[in-house]
């Protein structure tokens, strides 16, 4: 197991670097080179002075191999450079975003998770029965439906209609200042968590229903186990694998999926700078949360293998 | 830095006169008064709000705290008042630095364009020697750390532009700092600056003693342990070029932390009437009056908080579940403009908006293959002729916006735009269009055809025999109205065969395609850098801190801005005399620069969104404020604001 994890975190900095070269490899291939880099940060008021004086105080006059170099250099010490138009560290900037990123969809990914295991269990244990209809067809509305819409039909009923809750996320420096208005908090992490929900709910139900009809089922039935054991003790743990990858793979999802609800919560938070900084040009904005996302996706994929190995113990590394 | 004393007995004369001469002189620049909403197409409302307050009920309250909507992603994020052009922008002047670092020259007063020397921290400049001295006199004004707002720190601001030029947005090569010549501060509250040849003076305080904000000598460090200096301390680091940069560097470093600005110890010294109390990372200001501001009015609110929001959807929500207790003032997007009524019920009171900006979009005219057609005026007038202002305004920007004939903004009306502003030269009209291609050699000029040179010697010289219309316009990805806009262009265009291959990308990437391939240009026009033909970023430019609509940024030869490459010797000459007459000329001169501009299309003139200058957009007062007024600069003024019961 120790081999196989130190095997996978150098196959991970290999893709971290790789990922990294095409990010860097696309700003240079901008049209109008260096000079279009700086107006598009400058915007319309550059002159060949201040056009000149931004490229050399941003490298830019150094052969791309070099710039490559020192951004790696930078990378190893975890100095992820420069917003050219926040004028923030890119490190202050996802120092800033990324656990309040963690606090809306890290709840919803939990709370979706504690929902979507009993209720899948339950329905593969009622299956076409009343209650596995209506927890289908719920799943089926809320999964086809998109998370955009979702928010704006609950914003309207509880925030503009019934005036109950507000509309937009809690403004605030850190985790602690959007706790003190967690009523904010409410109707973005409801929506995240529905819609999450509905994806892993139809998997944790098929799953439970394949395990349902295998002969260790079966056979702990036949030798008088109680079906809460059989279900918790025997089914659960077994069902668990397909939900255990979708969890691992939705992790980098922590940084970008909250896009859509950032901007509709009125949230700042690492999708949305990501997204602007893709607008306006901001590369080493767009740089440093391409290698966040870049680690995040592999360390997922590297919790799942290693969640598979404790709930299966035949799987060997 | 040279400092020479000023000469005693000079002739001087207050630009306080010199306002009100051009004043009434507006009348021969407006046609007498011409420049009324009359002008104005019957399908723009009242286009750019009332000047003055706007009305509120109930009786004042002292104290409260009122809530302003921040543009959608466009929270400020620069606080030092040195703005580089990477982070120039409106909000961050308007809604930042200018509450807490007042500038020389306050621009807007009310929506009209023009100096308030009430908000200003020096009095009317004087001007001597045939207009090539200029005498500026501080009021007695204080920073909150006690210190006198004096004349050695408007010379800690000059040296560090001039140490810094590369590093201040509004730089423009051989104009402020480089035609100064000299600065002497013969005392505490007066400087002068002794400049390389006769300028004319509106131009020079709108467009160059604009730039300035004195800065507190407090901030004149290299570090953060040095200790504060003082006004009368020699050899501070200023004083020399490299000093100065390093200052620079040293302040630039501590702008660069946002949340930690309310705690500096530089940035909490202020001369403004606001003073910050809190900034989050999200944008989120919190302001609180400054007690020791020497200005007038005093603020009477307790607090002012500006409010950031991601979204369009996210701005609507907030009006539509908060009101007017959650906003106090907040802009109506362009496409809830249909929901104006149900809005407005909420408390509101909506009130028309401009920016002084006016709203165009240039064609290549270095372009190896169709800069030569590009550079016929006819062309560009048949062009024209297919832009259909008065249909966009009415039907895209729902009467939300003025039309654009020439350099000058229509709205807010001022005396700098001309008699000749307001008439369009080249009225929308396909057919008018056809017929000059046809009697310029082209054929196949009608609709589902693509027109092309038939005639060599009546198409222009380097047209080659044979070259089709057929080009690219790329404009501004994410705005509605540019989109219909550029749609609707297509279309009038295809009538005559010109096939217009349309394409969107986001702004900056727009902008960064944009490059002079003309005379003087930065590129040569076989470079791939001149590929482009025409770019529309959904704006043109915005008159700040240029307050000044005169052109040497935009279209004189080789200019920073003069993206189309457009060169002519007549306009050189037109716009070096708007900076240059004696006052008593100010008005014909740019009446006869904006006269020719208008007709000779250096770019496309399109309509310009009231607003912010991309997007038709509504202000929505709270019926409980009072004292809100517009700002033709986007400036705000918070200090007038009241809250009421």
């Amino acid at each position: 197991m120790t081999g196989y994890i130190i095997r996978r975190l150098g196959q991970s900095i290999v893709v971290v670097i790789g990922v990294t070269m095409i990010v860097f490899g696309m700003e240079h291939l901008i049209p109008g080179g260096n000079e279009g880099i700086a107006r598009a940060i400058l915007g319309p008021r550059a002159n060949p002075v201040t056009i000149l004086a931004w490229e050399k105080e941003n490298g830019y006059l150094s052969p791309v191999w070099y710039q490559y170099w020192v951004f790696l250099d930078h990378l190893a010490h975890w100095d992820l450079g420069y917003s050219y138009k926040l004028n923030q560290s890119v490190d202050a900037i996802i120092a800033n975003d990324l656990p309040r990123d963690v606090l809306l969809v890290g709840t919803s990914l939990v709370l979706a998770v504690l929902i979507a295991i009993p209720l899948g269990v339950y329905q593969a244990v009622k299956r076409n029965r009343a209650a596995d209809y209506v927890g289908t067809a719920t799943s089926f509305v809320l999964y086809s439906m998109p998370s955009y819409a979702l928010g704006l039909i609950l914003i309207s009923v509880f925030a503009v209609a019934w005036k109950v809750l507000p509309p937009e996320a809690p403004q605030g420096n850190t985790v602690g200042a959007m706790l003190a208005h967690p009523s904010g908090l409410v109707l973005p992490v409801v929506t995240l968590t529905l819609v999450i929900y509905a994806l892993f709910s139809r998997y944790m139900r098929s799953a439970a229903i394949e395990n349902l009809a295998q002969d260790y089922i079966k056979t702990a039935r036949a030798k008088g186990l109680p079906e809460k054991l059989v279900l918790w003790r025997h089914l659960l743990r077994n069902s668990l694998v397909p939900v255990t990858t979708l969890v691992g793979l939705s992790l980098p999802t922590v940084l970008t999926a909250g896009l859509v609800l950032e901007s509709l919560f009125n949230f700042q938070g690492l999708g949305l700078e990501y997204f602007n900084a893709a607008s306006t040009d901001d590369f080493p904005v767009m740089l440093g949360i391409t290698v966040l996302v870049g680690i995040a996706t592999v360390v997922g994929n590297l919790l799942a293998d290693i969640a598979y190995a404790v709930l299966d113990p035949r799987v060997r590394y | 830095m040279k400092m020479t004393a000023p000469r005693p007995g000079s002739h001087a004369k207050s630009l306080g006169v010199m306002a009100a001469a051009l004043a009434t002189a507006a009348g021969s620049l407006t046609g007498a008064g011409a420049a009324s909403a009359a002008s104005i197409p019957a399908a723009t409302p009242n286009y750019y709000g009332p000047n003055g307050p706007v009305p509120a009920v109930g009786h004042a309250v002292q104290g409260g705290t009122a809530y302003f909507m921040e543009g959608q992603q466009a929270p400020p994020t620069y606080i030092f008042p040195f703005i580089s052009p990477q982070v120039c922008s409106t909000m961050n002047y308007g809604q930042l630095t200018y509450l807490m670092y007042r500038p020389l020259y306050w621009f807007g007063n009310n929506n009209q364009p023009s100096v308030d020397y009430n908000y200003s921290i020096a009095n009317p400049p004087k001007f001597s020697n045939n207009d090539t001295t200029v005498t500026v006199t501080l009021k007695p004004w204080k920073w909150s750390d006690g210190e006198t707002v004096s004349s050695r720190d408007v010379e800690f601001w000059m040296n560090m532009m001039k140490a810094e030029k590369a590093n201040w947005c509004d730089y423009t090569p051989g104009y402020f700092p480089d035609n100064v010549k000299s600065i002497s501060y013969p005392n505490s509250r007066t400087v002068v600056f002794h400049l390389n040849r006769s300028y004319n003076p509106t131009w020079f305080l709108y467009n160059e003693l604009s730039q300035v904000t004195p800065m507190p000598v407090a901030w004149d460090v290299t570090s953060a342990n040095a200790p504060t200096p003082t006004p009368n301390e020699p050899n501070l680091p200023d004083t020399t070029p490299k000093g100065a940069a390093a200052v620079y560097n040293f302040l630039n470093k501590q702008a660069g932390n946002p949340p930690s600005w309310p705690k500096s110890k530089f940035w909490s010294i202020v001369d403004g009437p606001w003073k910050l109390q809190s900034f989050t990372s999200t944008g989120e200001a919190t302001f609180v009056p400054n007690p020791d501001y020497s200005g007038s009015p005093k603020p009477k609110l307790s607090k002012f908080v500006e409010v950031p929001f991601t979204s369009d959807e996210a701005i609507l929500n907030e009006l539509r579940s908060g009101g007017p207790n959650a906003l106090q003032v907040a802009e109506l997007p362009d496409e809830y403009i249909p929901e104006l009524a149900t809005i407005e019920n909420e408390g509101y009171t909506a009130v028309n908006f401009a920016s002084y900006s006016i709203a165009y979009f240039p064609l290549n005219l270095g372009n190896p293959t169709f800069g030569p057609v590009f550079r016929q005026l006819y062309f560009r007038q048949a062009f024209q002729h297919l832009v259909d202002q008065q249909g966009w305004i009415k039907k895209i920007l729902d009467g939300y916006a003025v039309p654009t004939y020439g350099p000058a903004p229509l709205a807010p009306v001022s005396p700098f735009a001309a008699k000749s502003e307001y008439h369009n030269p080249y009225p929308f009209s396909v057919s008018e269009a056809a017929k000059i291609l046809k009697a310029h050699g082209w054929a196949n000029v009608a609709p589902g055809k693509v027109a092309y040179c038939a005639d060599p010697a009546k198409c222009g010289p380097g047209v080659k025999k044979g070259l089709q219309l057929k080009f690219g316009l790329a404009y501004q990805s994410g705005v509605v109205v540019t989109q219909e806009e550029m749609v609707d262009l297509k279309s009038q265009a295809a009538q005559v065969g010109i096939d217009l291959e349309l394409s969107s990308a986001p702004f900056a990437q727009i902008v960064s395609k944009a490059i002079n391939c003309g005379p003087h240009g930065y590129a040569a026009p076989n470079s791939s850098k001149c590929s482009w033909t025409a770019l529309n970023w959904g704006a043109g430019w915005v008159y700040a801190p240029d307050y000044e609509p005169t052109g040497e940024s935009i279209f004189y030869t080789g200019a920073g801005a003069d993206f189309s490459g457009y060169s002519n010797p007549t306009a050189d000459r037109l716009i070096a005399a708007t900076t240059e007459v004696p006052e008593s000329k100010t008005a014909p001169t740019l009446v006869a620069y904006e006269n020719f501009m208008a007709k000779q299309l250096p770019v496309v003139y399109f309509p310009t969104a009231t607003g912010n200058p991309t997007a038709a957009a509504v202000v929505l007062v709270s019926k409980h404020l009072g004292g809100y007024t517009n700002n033709a600069y986007t400036n705000l003024t918070p200090e007038t604001w009241y809250l009421t019961k």
